[in-house]
């Protein structure tokens, strides 16, 4: 089994093709005359399903990079973006950007807290300024700053 | 208007000291991050997509190009004194670079390569003025199937030449298409695909997927490989390359220019081809091809020159078709969509002021480069310091504050955390983003065109292949299908036999030609992240880039 399971990758892309293939067909296809909205996507969708298709088959398992801890690193380091969107919109930018920052200086280049801290704060504030105070970004209401 | 007209025109653009500050910022970001081997100029340029919107369109153009053809110069840097590519093109730099560096003439070889970048540089943008405005006069007489001609076949080329897997990369320039025709159709007023969702009705942002897809995609996959910071042993003195250097390298730079100008204006060309097309014939001319990869001069001028003359030249398309020849200028392609302007052959008339002052601004930033370069060798070598994981943290944050600056929207930054996630996994899988954003930023007029010509013709296809100009380019898009088709079959069968000159040295070096645009880090396989180290398993991709066995 488990050296079939590259071929999922191809798996997922065909049955995303074919979805679109019927979700194009309902939009109403038209004449080749009188292209309908849902012609065009319904021949992308086809050429998306083919070569999915074809892959499914030919593919080789040798471009396939194997899951490593390096991997489960990532996973959580993905984890924290999504937290950090969350929590932007929620209580404004520095709390979150600090913590984001945090968590990436200590898990990706293992930063001693010494450094990671600081350097977290300093480069929220920064981020802040050039972003809010600079560029006039209006980021959502930020609790430190009592909004 | 004439070419000195134009020219006149393009430098009183240029010199304007706002102008003069984003060719400096451009070129000196495209050699740091040349530098950095995190970021490539593909990544960097998405990073930078937001801060487009507060810049003047030809202010904004200028400092892409200038991060483009900067990051080629950069990228030599830790070439030959790490033997370590910081960005894709610089690869083959490595053969002789390093070599040379380990012989004690550091100096000469990142001298050579700046002399050489200038010159190629240099000659590209006049080739680019004398090539663009006849190539605009004849575009403007194409109608819609030369355009459907003209976008297949530049998503074809890409697939095919560029990448590793022509198969794959289809499969993914299909997904583009198909993705780009999310939200209104704009000829019917039909919602597509939005599921109901407000925020997909104006369809997906090109910038979002583009930072996502490269910026925080390609920071994800070379984190995970990229080991940590370098020490540099080897001092660099002497830069200025002597009398002989010059008598030796001067063919190569001759020959480097003339290649990677025509390499880098053919759809799917780039810097990463050119250079190792380049090398690949400095080493067939050379009376003794055994001095190569052992320090000889030739072998980092030739290459060096090359990709930096692709690099400028590959506006050609761009600025005359309106058709990106590869991903970085698929990037400001979508930078200029974002201004309102879309590139084409209207582009020199209409809006003059783009087409000559980003010529204009390229002379100037290559003598800025060469300037920079020559002195500011060993600051820039200090920028390896900065560790990877750092300049993720960094640059993730400012992707993410950046992406939300647009449109003041959360539901982009879901859209980049979604593409940068499946950015990452199509890195991990094989399937390369390039292609699929390409396809993405073309579809729109490649549908367009496609249902005009459809109405033109009343539903007969005949209409693409009776035109004598999209006849003749589809006519030539079937043959480069055949031709690697019956390549690609061929190798299957002889694995053994190497292709290309320069894939050969690559293989036997360890290295790896990757995707134009990338940060080269990750074409060093045997170098890999200490923690992946833990479970033995060193990167592992395919073979090298397809396009450096293909070309003849």
């Amino acid at each position: 089994m488990s050296k079939h399971l590259f071929r999922i990758a191809p798996l997922v892309l065909l049955l995303f093709g074919v979805a679109a293939m019927l979700q194009a067909r309902d939009l109403s296809l038209g004449e080749l005359s009188a292209p309908g909205p849902g012609l065009w996507p319904f021949i992308v969708a086809s050429l998306l399903s083919l070569t999915a298709l074809v892959l499914l088959f030919i593919d080789d398992p040798a471009d396939y990079e194997p899951w490593t801890r390096g991997t489960v690193g990532i996973a959580l380091g993905l984890v924290s973006l999504g937290v950090f969107i969350v929590l932007f919109e929620q209580i404004g930018f520095l709390v979150p950007a600090v913590l984001m920052l945090l968590i990436w200086l200590r898990l990706f280049a293992r930063e001693p807290w010494r450094w990671a801290v600081p350097l977290a704060v300093i480069g929220a504030v920064v981020f802040h300024l050039v972003f809010v105070e600079a560029l006039g970004v209006p980021f959502p209401d930020d609790i430190v700053l009592g909004g | 208007m004439g070419i000195m007209d134009g020219l006149g025109e393009g430098f009183s653009v240029a010199l304007d000291p706002t102008n003069i500050l984003y060719v400096f910022l451009g070129v000196l970001i495209g050699t740091v991050i040349g530098v950095l081997p995190g970021l490539g100029p593909t990544a960097t340029i998405a990073l930078l997509l937001p801060i487009t919107y507060e810049l003047e369109p030809t202010s904004s153009v200028i400092l892409l190009a200038g991060i483009y053809y900067g990051s080629m110069y950069g990228g030599t840097i830790t070439s030959v004194l790490l033997r370590l590519p910081g960005e894709a093109a610089s690869v083959v730099t490595v053969f002789d670079g390093h070599q040379m560096a380990m012989q004690g003439r550091a100096g000469p070889a990142l001298g050579i390569a700046a002399v050489g970048s200038f010159i190629g540089g240099t000659l590209s943008v006049v080739g680019l003025i004398l090539l663009a405005p006849p190539l605009a006069d004849l575009a403007v007489q194409f109608g819609d199937p030369e355009y459907v001609a003209l976008t297949a076949f530049g998503i074809l080329l890409v697939t095919y030449l560029g990448t590793k897997h022509p198969v794959k990369a289809l499969c993914m320039a299909a997904l583009g298409l198909l993705l780009a025709t999310i939200g209104r159709d704009l000829v019917t007023g039909t919602s597509r695909f939005t599921f109901d969702q407000v925020e997909l009705f104006d369809g997906l942002d090109f910038v979002a997927v583009a930072m996502g897809l490269f910026g925080v995609g390609e920071i994800l996959y070379n984190l995970e490989k990229t080991e940590k910071a370098e020490q540099i042993k080897s001092k660099v003195k002497n830069i200025w390359p002597s009398r002989r250097d010059f008598r030796d390298s001067s063919g190569a730079i001759a020959r480097g220019s003339v290649l990677g100008f025509f390499l880098g204006v053919l759809p799917g060309g780039g810097g990463v081809i050119s250079s190792l097309a380049s090398y690949g014939m400095e080493k067939r001319r050379a009376k003794d091809p055994s001095r190569f990869g052992k320090g000889a001069i030739e072998g980092v001028a030739g290459p060096e020159t090359a990709n930096n003359a692709s690099s400028t030249s590959a506006f050609v398309p761009l600025l005359t078709l309106g058709i990106p020849p590869n991903v970085v200028l698929a990037l400001i392609y979508g930078a200029l969509l974002i201004q309102g302007i879309t590139p084409g052959p209207q582009l020199i008339d209409n809006n003059p002021e783009i087409f000559w002052g980003v010529i204009a601004s390229m002379f100037i930033g290559n003598l800025m480069l060469l300037a920079l370069n020559i002195p500011l060798v060993g600051f820039f070598v200090q920028l390896l310091r900065v560790r990877a994981g750092i300049l993720a943290a960094f640059a993730l944050l400012i992707t993410m504050a950046g992406v939300f600056s647009v449109n003041n929207d959360v539901f982009d930054m879901w859209v980049v955390l979604v593409f940068g996630i499946i950015g990452w996994l199509m890195k991990k899988t094989g399937f390369e983003p390039g292609p699929l954003v390409l396809a993405f930023v073309l579809g729109a007029i490649l549908e367009e065109s496609f249902r005009r010509s459809m109405l033109l013709s009343g539903g007969e296809f005949s209409i693409f292949f009776t035109r004598p100009m999209s006849g003749t380019l589809f006519a030539v898009m079937a043959l480069v299908v055949l031709y690697s088709s019956v390549m690609g079959i061929r190798r299957r069968r002889q694995r053994s036999q190497l292709p290309g000159v320069a894939e050969e040295e690559l293989r036997a070096t360890g290295l790896e030609a990757e995707p134009e645009g990338t940060a080269g880090v990750a074409a060093t396989s045997g170098r890999t992240d200490g923690r992946a180290d833990d479970d033995g398993v060193p990167g592992t991709g395919g073979g090298s880039t397809r396009a450096g066995g293909d070309r003849p």
